[in-house]
């Protein structure tokens, strides 16, 4: 049984690396980027319990702090794209592209 | 039995949900659906007795990170015109998942090999809060405190970055 939860987490992995890979839409990579986040929370509260010890809820617990701190900045950023370009699209991120 | 049957309910939903994450074109249908996927990973961290960490997933992740995302997507107002032309977007689905499907499968072998475990709920102490805290506080207190200074530069970052009042130009 603990197997399926972490097939069901190995599965969510890889929508949002997908989900990553194939939109070009700001806030949808973003949210690709939450649901591998979450993924791994899953794996991590998984293996604890598998483990019966709450390691693993306290290194989930981390990881939903740097998620928020993350959606902070991040949402920052989209915001002062869209007030600079006028666009949501993630090509406009290509600056740095000699 | 009924864990069981909650198990795969709530992972049917969660897939679907991040199916429809990264199917939907406009970014607020992509939101709502991401809604349903947290929501039903509280639940499935509530079947594996982690009983703190379900009140926050649905506290802070389907609450307040969530509700901020759906707050600027409404802030900024996104018009059909606004959204990016992805013409490409099967294809990169169809490369991305002939890329992705080997290492899933390597990984889902894997994992036959780990222990496998019954998932009854685990009473007393696990998971709870007196349970985490304490653990939070001894062993992790180090890593808490740098997660704290993260978080503080974050504040700090986010409002130099979004709050500026058109001082330059």
């Amino acid at each position: 049984m603990i197997l399926n939860y972490l097939s069901l987490s190995i599965i969510l992995f890889c929508l949002g690396i997908l989900g990553v890979i194939s939109r070009r839409n700001v806030f949808t990579v973003f949210m690709a980027i939450e649901l591998m986040l979450n993924a791994a929370n899953l794996a991590f509260v998984t293996l604890a319990r598998l483990h019966e010890s709450m390691d693993g809820h306290v290194l989930a617990l981390m990881v939903m702090a740097v998620a928020a701190a993350e959606a902070a900045l991040a949402l920052a950023v989209v915001i002062l794209l869209h007030k600079h370009k006028g666009k949501l699209d993630t090509n406009v991120f290509s600056l740095l592209k000699g | 039995m009924t864990s069981t049957l909650l198990f795969f309910g709530f992972g049917l939903l969660s897939v679907l949900g991040a199916l429809g994450l990264i199917l939907f074109k406009h970014p607020m249908n992509g939101a709502m659906s991401f809604v349903v996927t947290l929501i039903s990973l509280a639940g499935l961290y509530a079947l594996l007795s982690a009983k703190l960490i379900f009140a926050i997933q649905l506290i802070v992740y389907a609450g307040a990170i969530m509700s901020l995302i759906l707050f600027i997507i409404m802030f900024l107002n996104i018009q059909e015109s606004d959204l990016p032309v992805e013409t490409g977007r099967w294809f990169f689905l169809a490369g991305g998942i002939a890329v992705i499907a080997p290492i899933a499968i390597l990984l889902l072998k894997a994992i036959k090999s780990l222990p496998g475990g019954d998932t009854v709920i685990v009473g007393g102490e696990f998971g709870g809060v007196k349970g985490v805290g304490l653990l939070l506080f001894k062993d992790w207190l180090l890593p808490f405190e740098i997660v704290s200074i993260l978080l503080l530069v974050a504040l700090v970052g986010a409002v130099v970055l979004a709050g500026k009042r058109g001082v330059n130009e």
